[in-house]
């Protein structure tokens, strides 16, 4: 379970700019094995919350649990997915996705074994010797997210993942990670700027309003699972438009409100 | 007053091109020319040397010898004992010089992106050497360290090691820093970093810096060689030079071209062998 209470993070002033809000008092909890989705316009801190979770920034004000024991930097039972893929482009695709055993100090065959497991789960078997220049965004995607499963980590921490693929890519992705989530439960918090995927994946979907970025509320996504085989059906449904729907009306308020006081909408 | 349209302002360079599908490229010179890059060079080379010949043959100067005699003068130093000889004295200021910009090159240019005190130190002198004409430190160089090898060895040092220690720092500032987060997330440790992303990462930018200063340390070499220790490359060249030897004059220039060639190329070789994910294509799904 991850507990997030009255998180606040100020960045300091740079320059003429003034200091910046980032977040302020943020209270989330996530339960074991849930689908949480995180939906929020562009610099309303969402990726800034996911790497404070991840132990990769830090905060101000507030505390960050997972299972109890506070946040202090990155650990074994968190593994993160990068919008940017992040791939070593002089490592083959199994030496990518063994990265994280390697740094543990697991043997070369072990390691090896382990990667090629999960290259087969994300579908890029016989594409394990290639280096990731070779592969087009879908499958370097792939390969980071065989890379975060094969350590095994109890929550996956993913930062708009599906952000930097075309549409028809997005799609069968999201499928896949339905597929491999359905069949691991892992605790997974999953960023995203797109209402249908939050909705599509999520158990909840979190939607955070920028400056000061907040928590605005949690909607319950009542949508039945496994959802990975009935896709077309879930997003066809009435159920699934009004979620959208209602997602879509209060963040097209958050840009309005924004241009009505005389603010440049966010970027 | 008229609207404005921006149909009246036609854009000045636009043809409408046929439509249709593509024609197929004919044979004959075309294909000759897309076989291989080699095709280009020799027809350039052929070209050179046709006008440098014709050019020699009409003006029937002293010092500017026929293409044809200074390819005979090439045969004749490869084949004399005395040129390689001379080859070698020279290439020892190169190779100790730089080995020595190599070693201490990279390391500093590694130092210098790791730790502000060492960028501050290395900087100044950086730009100095980077802006200074190399040769107007020979003779300062000469009277500090004499005729023997050593202001050899230190002149190449001086004009090979700045490009090596820039590309080296830049190669690391370059660096993906999703990586650096990447390894961090899955709980690398500062040195771990180093040695599994910087390093890595920077390697094709050290070997270019290498490549590069390999070139100048070339330079170096022979410069230091004409203007103030007339030994072995050098000395061949002065030597011909007075006695108006011109086709040999010129053939020593074009060995000493050869040798940075076949340096050069060796090193492209390793860096294609070190960093062969510099180029790649794409593989659509």
């Amino acid at each position: 379970m991850i507990e997030i209470s009255g998180v606040s993070k100020t960045f300091p002033a740079r320059g003429k700019d003034a200091p910046v809000l980032a977040l302020k008092d943020v209270d989330l909890r996530i339960e074991d094995g849930e689908f949480l989705t995180i939906l929020g316009p562009s610099g309303c801190g969402k990726t800034t919350l996911l790497r404070m979770i991840a132990g990769l920034a830090e905060w101000d004000k507030g505390e960050i649990t997972v299972n109890g024991t506070p946040v202090r930097g990155p650990g074994p039972d968190r593994a993160m997915v990068f919008q940017a893929f992040a791939l070593m482009p002089w490592a083959t695709v199994r030496d990518n996705t063994a990265f994280g055993l390697e740094l543990r100090g697991v043997p070369k065959a072990q390691r090896r074994e382990r990667a090629d497991e999960l290259l087969t789960l994300v579908g890029l078997k016989g594409f394990e010797n290639r280096l990731p220049g070779q592969l087009s965004g879908g499958m370097q995607q792939r390969v980071g997210l065989a890379r975060a499963l094969a350590v095994d980590p109890e929550i996956l921490l993913m930062d708009e993942p599906f952000g930097a693929l075309d549409e028809q890519t997005r799609r069968l992705l999201q499928e896949e990670l339905l597929l491999i989530w359905e069949k691991t439960r892992k605790t997974v918090i999953f960023i995203t700027h797109s209402m249908e995927e939050a909705v599509l994946l999520g158990d909840r979907v979190a939607l955070m309003s920028p400056r000061p970025g907040r928590i605005l509320n949690i909607t319950q996504v009542p949508l039945p699972r496994p959802r990975a085989a009935a896709v077309d059906q879930i997003e066809g449904s009435a159920e699934f438009a009004k979620i959208t729907a209602n997602l879509w009306g209060q963040l097209r308020e958050m840009q309005t409100i924004r241009v009505h006081a005389g603010e440049e909408p966010a970027a | 007053m008229t609207a404005f349209r921006v149909q009246d302002y036609p854009l000045k360079n636009y043809q409408p091109r046929g439509g249709g599908p593509t024609k197929a490229q004919s044979g004959g010179l075309r294909a000759l020319l897309s076989r291989s890059p080699w095709t280009y060079r020799l027809i350039v080379l052929a070209i050179i040397g046709g006008i440098w010949q014709a050019y020699a043959t009409a003006a029937q100067l002293l010092l500017v010898p026929k293409f044809t005699d200074t390819m005979i003068g090439v045969v004749t130093l490869a084949i004399n004992p005395d040129t390689w000889v001379a080859f070698m004295i020279s290439n020892q200021a190169l190779v100790v010089g730089f080995g020595i910009s190599v070693v201490f090159g990279v390391l500093l240019g590694l130092g210098a992106a790791r730790f502000r005190s060492i960028e501050g130190f290395v900087d100044p002198y950086l730009s100095i050497l980077m802006v200074t004409p190399m040769a107007a430190l020979i003779p300062i160089l000469m009277m500090a360290l004499g005729l023997d090898l050593s202001s050899r060895v230190v002149l190449v040092i001086v004009f090979a090691i700045p490009v090596i220690i820039v590309n080296s720092r830049t190669g690391v500032r370059q660096v993906d820093p999703n990586l650096i987060e990447m390894a961090t997330s899955f709980g690398a440790t500062e040195r771990e970093i180093w040695v599994k992303i910087l390093l890595p990462g920077a390697l094709p930018a050290i070997m270019t810096g290498i490549r590069l200063g390999l070139g100048r340390g070339v330079t170096g070499m022979v410069i230091i060689e004409l203007l103030m220790v007339a030994v072995g490359i050098g000395n061949l060249i002065l030597r011909y030079q007075g006695n108006f030897s011109a086709d040999l004059l010129y053939a020593v220039v074009i060995l000493v071209i050869f040798e940075a060639l076949i340096l050069v190329s060796i090193l492209r070789f390793i860096e294609r062998k070190v960093a062969p994910w510099a180029s790649q294509t794409v593989l659509r799904d």
